[in-house]
């Protein structure tokens, strides 16, 4: 899940990086009161989860005089579609250089990877395309609890040494929290030291729980409902319902429709050993998105029950068609259960995709 | 035969839950049918002194190697405890660490592999449904009755989707020497190219099917590494892309992981690419 600034500077501030003096509002006539906290220049920045933000007009430079007008736009605006509905005002740091700093996971070497660049700021990504050697990276074994000091002055260079002690923090911070990402951009020098001028986190959903994070904002009212009975569901825009087993069979199956020249609406995967209750439930949730006119169940596995799949299919008895292909334990039972109710049932994925492809075209 | 044979013996990790249990079941009857020697104690801390299907429990894995000669371990851990269970493990000396766990906050699933590694034990998973050798060995919880033995390796990192491979395979009457499911987490212990070389020393292996998904750039790794002929399918050609990494991620894929550029890549590096699991067992045919 991902952190709003304001949260991610919350937990830095924790773990001793300096982050800019600031208050969180959430209507403009607070501006008014907390304004002298901060000090004459301001920056007013909108609390929204969107990528841009500062090109899309979400930052705003005021003064003791314009703050107030500053946030009121900002609560009046929307964000790349997205309404904002709290306001950062910061004191507005002297800055003497931008440097761009960020950790995340290496897949390929399973280690922690920093990245930094002493170009930080809104062009970064442009930096990487045009002239990647201006970024750097380090990666090194997870079991350190810090990062070496050589590979921090391999990193930074002619920098502040203090700019590769704030990097150390942020190491702290990414493995503290479960992050799978921690950014700071920029992270800047002032002559009152090093601030993260900005800050982007990124919790591991696994790890929520012990992070004591409640509910998983990422998630939509049909998506957060799903994970809480273990399912995962993704709504896209085409017409065809999906139920599968497995992240990779269920990818399968929405490719496979594309083959076929159909569009999925959305997909779920029911996980490991699908009892009745659980497919009559997934049926439902699926069947429950108004774009969806027939449901594909292709489930397939050791402990899979057809019986139990077919009963739980046909308690749903939802009104869209659903087409299924089950391949398991007791099959034989699973197809004589459906045949009796009416539903279709298909030996392979590629008719019973094709089958689903047909009902919508 | 890669990682492990008959006369292995296995250790069951978390053996008193509801999957534990009931995996240790189909895997002794597995190694029942092919004459192997399965599942010869169970590890739950504070359960030590019981029995499950017949395997005796012990609190921990040092201890049941204290009685019983086994290399490998499967583990059912719930996901919270499942990293400092590979260390135990690890630590204990065992080879091989089979994680079916899934759900392992990454950053215990990194340190874990991590510590394994220095201590000279392999991992794979999390997050996997384990590897089967038909007619020697399983060790996980895939579906032993959709495989036949052959010459032709699996290596995939979705569960599901290689039964379904495999399902085709056999249909076609193409059999498999080892059948290894990676796992699907950004961390895995075992990665393609880990696999393919083990695959590449086995006499029985001719031929590999590579099952790969979107996200990093693990197959292309795998296959610069090895000389076998490949038939490889990566699924989430329409997946919806995933834009929460932000600039880090980017600049780490710089334009790699996505399925389509990733299918581009291969066919590059004169790998078959199949279009829909169903076309791979004709290309196999071609191939060997």
């Amino acid at each position: 899940m991902k952190l709003l600034e304001f949260e991610a500077k919350e937990l830095f501030k924790q773990h001793g990086i300096q982050v800019p003096r600031g208050v969180l509002i959430s209507d403009h006539e607070e501006a008014v009161l907390n304004l002298r906290k901060v000090g004459p220049n301001v920056v007013v920045k909108a609390q929204v989860d969107v990528g841009g933000r500062g090109k899309a007009g979400g930052v705003l430079m005021a003064d003791t005089d314009t703050a107030v007008i500053a946030a009121r736009e900002l609560f009046a605006r929307e964000i790349k579609g997205v309404k904002v509905a709290r306001v950062l005002i910061e004191e507005r740091l002297d800055i003497q250089h931008e440097y761009y700093v960020s950790i995340t996971i290496d897949r390929s070497t399973k280690h922690p990877v920093v990245l930094f660049a002493d170009t930080g700021g809104v062009n970064i990504e442009e930096t990487a395309k045009t002239n990647p050697d201006a970024i750097r990276k380090v990666s090194f074994t997870p079991l350190l609890r810090n990062i070496p000091r050589f590979l921090l002055r391999e990193l930074i260079r002619d920098a502040p040494a203090e700019v590769g002690e704030t990097i150390n923090k942020l190491y702290h911070v990414f493995c503290d929290r479960d992050a799978l990402l921690a950014e700071i951009n920029p992270l800047v020098t002032t002559p009152q030291g090093v601030y993260a001028a900005d800050a982007k986190l990124i919790i591991d959903d696994n790890a929520l729980a012990r992070q004591e994070i409640a509910v998983n904002r990422d998630l939509t009212r049909r998506e957060r409902e799903a994970e809480r009975h273990g399912f995962s569901y993704v709504e896209l825009d085409g017409s065809i319902g999906v139920i599968g087993n497995g992240a990779g069979l269920t990818m399968s199956t929405l490719d496979l429709i594309e083959h076929f020249g159909g569009k999925a609406a959305n997909f779920l995967d029911v996980g490991g050993g699908a009892d009745k209750d659980r497919v009559k439930y997934a049926v439902e949730l699926v069947a429950d998105m108004p774009d969806v006119k027939v449901i594909i169940v292709n489930l397939l596995g050791g402990i899979t029950r057809c019986d139990e799949v077919a009963r739980g299919i046909i308690e749903a008895g939802v009104e869209q068609p659903v087409i299924v292909r089950l391949a398991g334990t007791n099959e034989k039972e699973g197809k004589e259960i459906l045949a009796g109710h009416g539903y279709q049932m298909l030996g392979s994925m590629d008719e019973a995709v094709k089958a689903a492809v047909e009902v919508t075209a | 035969m890669i990682y492990g044979d008959k006369d292995t013996g296995v250790i069951v990790q978390g053996a008193t839950g509801k999957q534990g249990s009931f995996h240790i079941n189909l895997m002794n009857e597995y190694a029942r049918s092919v004459g192997g020697r399965g599942v010869v104690a169970g590890v739950t801390p504070g359960k030590g002194g019981r029995e499950v299907c017949g395997v005796p429990v012990y609190d921990t894995v040092k201890e049941a190697l204290a009685e019983h000669d086994a290399t490998s371990s499967v583990l059912f851990v719930p996901a919270g405890a499942a990293g400092d269970s590979i260390m135990e493990g690890a630590h204990a000396g065992l080879d091989l660490i089979v994680a079916v766990t899934e759900h392992i906050p990454v950053h215990d699933a990194m340190k874990a592999i991590g510590y394994a590694e220095t201590m000279g034990c392999t991992v794979i998973g999390p997050n996997c449904p384990g590897l089967l050798s038909p007619g020697e060995l399983k060790l996980g919880i895939m579906p032993a009755h959709l495989s036949s033995r052959g010459h032709v390796g699996v290596v995939s990192r979705s569960g599901t989707l290689t039964y379904e491979v495999v399902d085709e395979l056999t249909r076609a009457g193409i059999g498999q020497s080892t059948v290894v499911g990676i796992g699907g987490d950004p961390v895995i212990g075992q990665t393609f190219a880990d696999t393919l070389a083990r695959f590449e020393e086995d006499p029985q292996t001719k031929a590999v099917v590579l099952i790969g998904e979107v996200g990093g750039n693990l197959e292309e790794e795998g296959v610069k590494s090895t000389d076998l002929p490949i038939a490889a399918y990566i699924a989430g050609v329409t997946a919806p892309p995933n834009k929460r990494m932000g600039h880090a991620g980017a600049i780490i894929a710089g334009g790699e992981g996505d399925a389509k550029s990733k299918i581009q890549r291969l066919k590059a590096m004169g790998v078959d690419v199949a279009s829909r699991p169903s076309e791979i067992p004709g290309i196999i045919k071609r191939l060997l």
